[in-house]
């Protein structure tokens, strides 16, 4: 196993594919070709290079141990000195629901000290501007009051380094216009995405997730977490008709989910107006084209303290706030999310019918034929803590709630 | 509802049956006044006069009912619909012996019989002469179309309450009592849970529903139904509940804003909007009546929404502009006449889509940019220029439920109603967070059966200073958190 990487290597892993970026293909390609979800290689992935860390708490052991991963995918001065660093994270839901007494971040979402982490890093590998990112749910509150609601300091996360900015990307926010993001080789739902500004107005993107289950498409990851890029302004159920709306209102389900209603007629439109309407086709496939589209250059999962069972408080699953007490960090969305699953106890080469997709499509699949990156750890350069040694096996938890529960 | 006007209005109704018809004739059976005996129910409400020839027929079919119920010591309220003959049907009250008719227009003079106004809400009720106001146009409290649940604006259910009407009319009446008259839906299947919501709905917020139950209900009693007469006695034990809590009704609502309105036309549907769309925001909040705003106390409050149209009166002008000058924020509507200070700097983020906000001695006065901003929205970003920073409560696990906080008048107590309007299963506990927590807490509830310690809960992730948490038991319907310094 290869512990450090040499910077051509680092760049070769990211650039390949932030290359799509500059070479998108035109709607007319996509359009007439790909309008059912028929498996097809758009692209060789690249290889990842990932790293698993663990880490039991968020003090002050924190800092070191990524700082640690960083180096051993090949330092991020590399990669972000003198850039500008769009960090997406992941605020998801309602604000108000929590598991249990557990606090969001203990569960959900990322955790501040997390984020105050990763900022911390990206300053002293001299970022030149770091930009928080996160729609949060149906309001166009600026992150900084989403953050006050649970209780948080984000002024720490603030001065965690110089330059550092907060922009709420549920809508047109800072920007003048939405900036568009085609899917490499057209897309299977959509050809392309409109997003904030944000998303585009940067060098560097960074997929900041949390290590979770999810009920629609297995698990919630660094690929997931960029499905929270898209605006609901123009993919939320309170969409404007021809237009973006002004405000953030409601959740994506009625336009991703379940096909309800299309996005505002201003972005790309679905490519085949009969493509299914089940989410477990619609989602990963539609999380896929993200990843593809706005390509992350870093991906980093939380999962020092998260939640089994699903991505956020549904009440009725067997759920439970958990500490694995591990990072996992690489240079693409797929490789990462491979070796998250992986520590997680499950297959990464698992697809549809098997755990944890056992009623959706893979989405790392969906990606790797995107080209965004490989889902076999074989194929990917794995370092840091050997994965068993990090393994937190999420479907035992749930089986012991639910037997728990059928006890009791 | 009981007796031949109640079946002749009803016979319009597609679904009337012989069977319902039955019903409201059994009603009338001086034997069934036994279900009240032993109940906080001390008072009747009967239909007496509404132009219909069953009008004679109505009253004198009574009779029997209000003999008996006279002697158990209750007293009878006669409605008198607005197309009645009033004068007379007045007169026939007195010689029945009422104790009270309540009607839409109190007429000028002495009826010789105490007169109630019942009215839908608006100003004529709420300067009506009356020490009750009975408000005809209260709403069946809970989640709409719960089977297929969809998402208010806020994200949140969206839920039907009494607490916007009941707060606007204790903000503007505050020295009378208030009925809520509102009858079951006809088509939804009732359990005794929405008869507990509807009673907790209107006493929590201050005022009392008129018990009317459904024709089941009232099937399942006049026979003498052992699960009705259980259902039954839930019911009143949660009148009795709250009739042994009533010193909260003196105490005032609490929260860092306060929403000042008269709740007059032209500004009536979007004054109520508003406090109807701050609890679905979990923003603690205070109603000031803009005529007792002179009078009223501000302090503690960080912030005002003025949300009439109408340019406040100079000394009331006076008053809130000195509130800005001191460090507090004011909103008003887009029609306030020259504005105070002048504009802020803001960064394109925190230009905020509904108001412009102008830097006024320490404080802020913010204009709404539109004349008719949406509510939601509006109030959105009042709670967004307030900042959640110093939140004094917050209320996680409950996105079906409302909740206000009230304090004693030395602010020695609290008291924290927390509503859930939703019949589904709970799925998690509610959790309280308050940023200065009393001493000591305890849950009272009609679920239960007595109060139940609770233990405050420093914040687990500590990045905020003083506060703490409650976790409250499972909430059926209403409890309270009862908190003591």
């Amino acid at each position: 196993m290869k512990k450090y990487f040499s910077r051509r290597e680092w760049l070769a892993g990211t650039g390949a594919a932030a290359g799509y970026l500059l070479t998108r293909p035109s709607l007319s390609f996509a359009a007439d070709q790909l309008a059912t979800p028929a498996p097809r290689l758009i692209a060789r992935a690249p290889a990842g290079r990932v790293t698993v860390g663990k880490c039991k708490d968020y003090g002050s052991n924190l800092v070191p141990a990524l700082e640690k991963m960083f180096d051993q995918l090949g330092g991020l001065s590399r990669l972000v000195k003198g850039k500008t660093v769009a960090m997406k994270v992941n605020f998801i839901g309602v604000r108000w629901e929590r598991l249990g007494n557990a606090p969001m971040e203990e569960t959900f979402w990322s955790h501040p000290k997390m984020i105050g982490a990763v900022v911390h890093l990206l300053g002293k590998a001299q970022a030149r501007r770091i930009r928080v990112l996160e729609g949060p749910w149906s309001t166009a509150e600026t992150l900084e009051e989403v953050m006050l609601s649970q209780g948080w300091k984000p002024e720490d996360i603030l001065s965690a380094a110089p330059n550092v900015e907060f922009e709420n990307t549920n809508y047109l926010g800072r920007g003048k216009k939405y900036s568009r993001f085609m899917v490499p080789g057209g897309g299977w739902v959509f050809p392309g995405y409109d997003l904030n500004h944000s998303y585009e107005d940067c060098d560097v993107f960074v997929s900041c997730g949390k290590l979770k289950e999810h009920a629609a498409v297995g698990v919630t990851l660094s690929m997931k977490n960029i499905y929270g890029t898209t605006p609901v302004t123009i993919y939320g159920e309170g969409a404007g008709i021809d237009e973006p709306a002004i405000r953030p209102q409601g959740g994506r389900g009625g336009v991703f989910h379940f096909a309800r209603r299309a996005p505002s007629k201003s972005a790309p439109q679905q490519i085949d107006p009969n493509f299914s309407k089940d989410q477990g086709v619609r989602l990963p496939h539609i999380v896929a084209e993200l990843n593809a589209a706005r390509p992350a250059h870093l991906a980093i999962i939380d999962g020092i303290r998260t939640a089994t069972g699903a991505e956020t408080n549904y009440g009725n699953r067997p759920q439970a706030a958990v500490n694995p007490g591990v990072i996992i960090a690489g240079t693409n969305t797929v490789a990462t999310d491979a070796v998250a699953m992986s520590v997680m106890g499950f297959n990464p080469l698992a697809d549809r019918g098997t755990a944890p997709f056992a009623n959706c499509d893979s989405t790392l699949r969906l990606g790797e034929e995107l080209g965004v990156g490989l889902r076999d750890l074989n194929q990917n350069e794995v370092t840091g803590v050997p994965i068993a040694e990090a393994r937190f096996d999420f479907a035992a938890i749930r089986e012991k709630i639910l037997r728990e529960t059928q006890k009791s | 509802m009981a007796g031949p006007l109640d079946i002749a209005r009803r016979q319009k109704e597609k679904s009337f049956t012989p069977e319902i018809a039955g019903t409201i004739r059994q009603w009338l059976d001086p034997s069934l006044l036994a279900l009240v005996q032993g109940t906080p129910v001390n008072c009747l409400v009967v239909s007496w006069a509404s132009g219909l020839p069953a009008d004679a027929e109505q009253q004198q079919a009574l009779k029997p009912l209000l003999e008996k119920g006279r002697q158990a010591g209750l007293d009878f309220v006669g409605l008198i619909e607005a197309a009645a003959d009033k004068p007379a049907a007045i007169a026939a009250a007195r010689a029945a012996g009422l104790s009270a008719v309540a009607m839409e227009t109190i007429p000028a003079g002495d009826a010789g019989i105490p007169i109630i106004a019942w009215a839908k809400s608006g100003e004529a009720l709420w300067s009506a002469n009356s020490p009750i106001l009975g408000v005809a146009d209260g709403i069946w409290p809970g989640v709409p179309q719960e089977k297929a649940p969809t998402g208010g604006p806020t994200n949140l259910p969206w839920v039907d309450s009494n607490g916007a009407l009941l707060g606007m009319t204790r903000a503007l009446t505050p020295d009378k009592d208030v009925w809520i008259f509102v009858e079951p839906p006809t088509k939804a299947k009732l359990t005794v849970a929405n008869y507990l919501l509807t009673v907790a709905d209107a006493e929590a917020y201050g005022g009392h529903w008129v018990i009317s139950l459904d024709d089941q209900m009232r099937a399942g009693l006049a026979a003498k139904s052992a699960q009705t007469a259980a259902d039954w006695k839930k019911i009143t034990d949660a009148v009795a509940f709250f009739g042994q809590n009533k010193t909260v009704r003196t105490y005032e609502r609490m929260g860092r804003l306060a929403v000042m309105s008269n709740f007059a036309e032209p500004d009536r549907a979007f004054g109520e909007d508003t406090l109807n769309m701050f609890p679905r925001l979990r923003e603690p909040f205070r109603v000031i009546s803009r005529t007792q705003a002179l009078t009223a106390s501000l302090d503690g409050l960080q912030g005002i929404f003025f949300v009439d149209q109408v340019a406040p009166e100079p000394k009331l002008r006076e008053k809130l502009t000195a509130f800005v000058k001191g460090g507090g924020t004011l909103f008003v509507r887009s029609t306030w006449p020259n504005p105070e200070g002048s504009p802020m700097q803001l960064s394109s983020e925190e230009d905020y889509l509904y108001f412009n906000i102008r830097q006024f001695g320490k404080g802020r006065l913010a204009v709404a940019k539109e004349e008719n901003p949406d509510t939601y929205f509006a109030c959105m970003d009042v709670q967004n220029i307030m900042s959640h920073r110093g939140d004094p409560a917050r209320l996680y696990n409950g996105a079906s439920m409302n909740y206000f906080y009230q304090v004693s008048p030395r602010g020695r107590q609290g008291v924290i109603h927390v509503l859930n309007y939703s019949r589904l299963p709970g799925s998690a506990n509610a959790l309280i967070y308050l940023k200065a927590p009393y001493r000591a807490a305890s849950f009272v509830s009609p679920e239960i059966a007595s109060p139940v310690a609770l233990k405050w809960s420093p914040l687990t992730s500590a990045y905020e200073t003083g506060g703490a948490e409650l976790s409250l038991p499972l909430i059926s319907v209403y409890g309270a958190v009862r908190m003591e310094t």
